[in-house]
C-alpha cells in the first residue's frame, strides 16, 4: 500500500498549488484561461477518486437491470468499467434500432447526473 | 515593432500587405491574440501615410483543420459576401495567399466584448442586452437574405443531413453515447421533410459578437457558413450551453426569445415557430455534445495535445444532461 497522500489528496495538492501560488502571477488571459483549466481537470481527479467507484457500479446495476441482465456483478472496478462500457454499447445499439427499452430517460438522466457528480457538480446545481 | 511573430512571418505579411495598402507601410505592432491547432489571430497595426489602421490578421494554424470548417479563402469570401449585403462583419481588406506555408486573410480589427460569460454579466452592458435580440434578429435576416449564388462552395444541408453527419461523428469516438443516441432518434423521427434552404453563419451566438453598449457591434467567426434550414441558424444561440450561466434568459443569456423570433419573422416573411426551434435547439445540443467529445479525441489522439480538448470530454456531459431535460419535455 503506498504511503499518503492518498492520490485524491495528492490531486487536491496540486490542484491548490496552482489555485493559491500560479495562478496570481499569470497575466496573460490566454494562459490564464488554461492554468484554470488545469485546475478544475484536478478537481474532477479528486471527485472521480473520491466519488468514481460506487457510481460506475450504480450505473451498470441500473443497465443490467433495464437491459434484462441478470448476472452477478463483478467485484473489480476494471471489470464493473468494462461491463458498464458492453452495457453501454449494447444500450446504444438497441436505442439506434428503435428498440429503446422502458425507462431508457429516467435511467439516462440519472446517469448522467452521476456522471456531472464528478465532473461539474455546479452545473447539476443549476437543474435544482 | 513590437511583435511576437518570427522575423520571416512579418517580413512576409508586409509584402502581402503592400498590394492592399500601398508600398509606403511599416507594421508598428504584431501580436498573437489567440492561437490553436486550427487558426491564429494576429492584431496588426499598420501605419501608413494616411495614419495607423488596427487590423485583423486571421491565419491557420499548424494542426489538421476540422472538417466542417470552411478554409480561409472560402471564410474570407462569405465576409466579403456578408460585409455587401451590409451585415455587420469587420471590412474584410483581402486574402493573402500563404504567410509561411498557411492561408490568412486580413480584416478590419474591431473593439467590443467577445467574451460570452462578461456579456451576459457586465453591468455596463445592461443597456446592450436589451436591445440585442433584436439586433441578432436584424443581422440573421440579412444573413439569410444573401443569395446562395454568391458562395457556391457552401455545402447544403437539411436535418437529415445534418443528423447523418453527427452519427458518423459519434461512430468515430470510439465508444457509445445511448443519451446522445436517444436525442438523435428521436431527431430522426421528428425531423422536418423538405424545408427552405438558406445561407447560414452556422455559429451566431453570444461568444461570436462584439458588443459594445450599443449592443451588437459585429458578427465573428463565419467558418462554419454553410446552406441549411433557417431555423436551425435562429435556434442556436438558445443553446444552454450559450447562455454562460444566465440560464432563465433564454436567448443567450440575454433576452427572451419571443421578441427575437418575431423581429426575425416580421423581416424575413417566415413563420418559424417556438415548436421548431424547440426541435432545433435540441439538435444544437446534440451538435455540441458530440462537438465537445470530438474535440477531446482529438487531444487523445495526440492530433493537438490540450488540457482545455481533453476536459471538453467531461464537459459533454453537461449538454447531455440538457439534452435528456429537453426530450423529458417534448415527450
Amino acid at each position: 500500500m503506498q504511503d499518503r497522500p492518498h492520490a485524491a489528496e495528492l490531486a487536491q495538492a496540486v490542484r491548490e498549488f496552482i489555485e493559491t501560488e500560479v495562478l496570481p502571477g499569470i497575466d496573460d488571459p490566454r494562459l490564464r484561461f488554461r492554468t484554470l483549466v488545469a485546475a478544475n481537470a484536478l478537481g474532477i481527479l479528486e471527485r472521480e477518486l473520491t466519488l468514481g467507484a460506487p457510481l460506475v457500479r450504480r450505473e451498470v446495476v441500473s443497465l443490467a437491470r433495464l437491459l434484462g441482465h441478470a448476472d452477478p456483478l463483478p467485484d473489480d472496478l476494471e471489470e464493473l468499467r468494462r461491463l458498464a462500457s458492453d452495457l453501454n454499447r449494447e444500450l446504444a445499439l438497441r436505442i439506434r434500432a428503435d428498440d429503446t427499452p422502458e425507462g431508457t430517460l429516467a435511467h439516462l438522466l440519472a446517469t448522467v447526473a452521476d456522471k456531472l457528480r464528478v465532473a461539474s457538480p455546479r452545473y447539476l446545481e443549476r437543474y435544482r | 515593432m513590437t511583435t511576437d511573430a518570427d522575423p520571416a512571418f512579418s517580413v512576409e505579411l508586409r509584402e502581402r500587405l503592400v498590394p492592399l495598402f500601398g508600398a509606403d507601410i511599416t507594421i508598428e505592432r504584431l501580436s498573437l491574440l489567440a492561437g490553436g491547432a486550427s487558426k491564429e489571430a494576429w492584431a496588426l497595426d499598420l501605419r501608413s501615410p494616411h495614419g495607423t489602421r488596427e487590423l485583423l490578421v486571421r491565419r491557420a494554424g499548424g494542426g489538421v483543420i476540422h472538417q466542417e470548417t470552411l478554409t480561409l479563402e472560402h471564410e474570407h469570401r462569405l465576409v466579403e459576401v456578408a460585409f455587401a449585403a451590409d451585415v455587420r462583419v469587420p471590412k474584410p481588406y483581402g486574402y493573402l495567399g500563404e504567410i509561411a506555408g498557411r492561408p490568412a486573410f486580413v480584416s478590419e480589427r474591431v473593439s467590443g466584448e467577445t467574451i460570452g460569460r462578461r456579456i451576459v454579466q457586465r453591468p455596463d452592458l445592461a443597456g446592450a442586452r436589451a436591445v440585442l435580440p433584436v439586433q441578432m434578429a436584424d443581422e440573421l435576416a440579412k444573413i439569410h437574405a444573401i443569395p446562395a449564388e454568391h458562395v457556391p462552395f457552401l455545402r447544403g444541408v437539411g436535418a437529415r443531413d445534418v443528423l447523418d453527419r453527427l452519427t458518423e461523428e459519434v461512430d468515430r469516438l470510439g465508444d457509445a453515447h445511448p443519451a446522445i443516441e436517444l436525442g438523435l432518434s428521436w431527431a430522426t423521427r421528428r425531423a422536418p421533410g423538405q424545408s427552405e434552404t438558406v445561407v447560414l453563419h452556422g455559429d451566431l451566438r453570444v461568444g461570436n459578437l462584439a458588443v459594445t453598449q450599443a449592443g451588437l457591434g459585429h458578427v465573428l467567426d463565419w467558418e462554419f457558413g454553410h446552406c441549411g434550414d433557417p431555423a436551425e441558424d435562429v435556434a442556436w444561440p438558445l443553446v444552454r450551453a450559450w447562455r454562460f450561466g444566465v440560464d432563465e434568459r433564454h436567448l443567450g443569456g440575454i433576452g427572451e426569445v419571443e421578441p427575437y423570433l418575431e423581429r426575425y419573422n416580421a423581416l424575413t416573411g417566415r413563420h418559424i415557430t417556438l415548436a421548431s426551434l424547440g426541435y432545433w435547439e435540441i439538435v444544437g445540443n446534440l451538435k455540441w455534445a458530440i462537438g465537445a467529445l470530438t474535440q477531446s479525441r482529438r487531444h487523445l489522439s495526440g492530433q493537438q495535445r490540450s488540457v482545455e480538448l481533453a476536459v471538453l470530454g467531461r464537459l459533454a456531459a453537461e449538454m447531455e444532461f440538457e439534452l435528456l431535460h429537453l426530450l423529458e419535455r417534448v415527450g
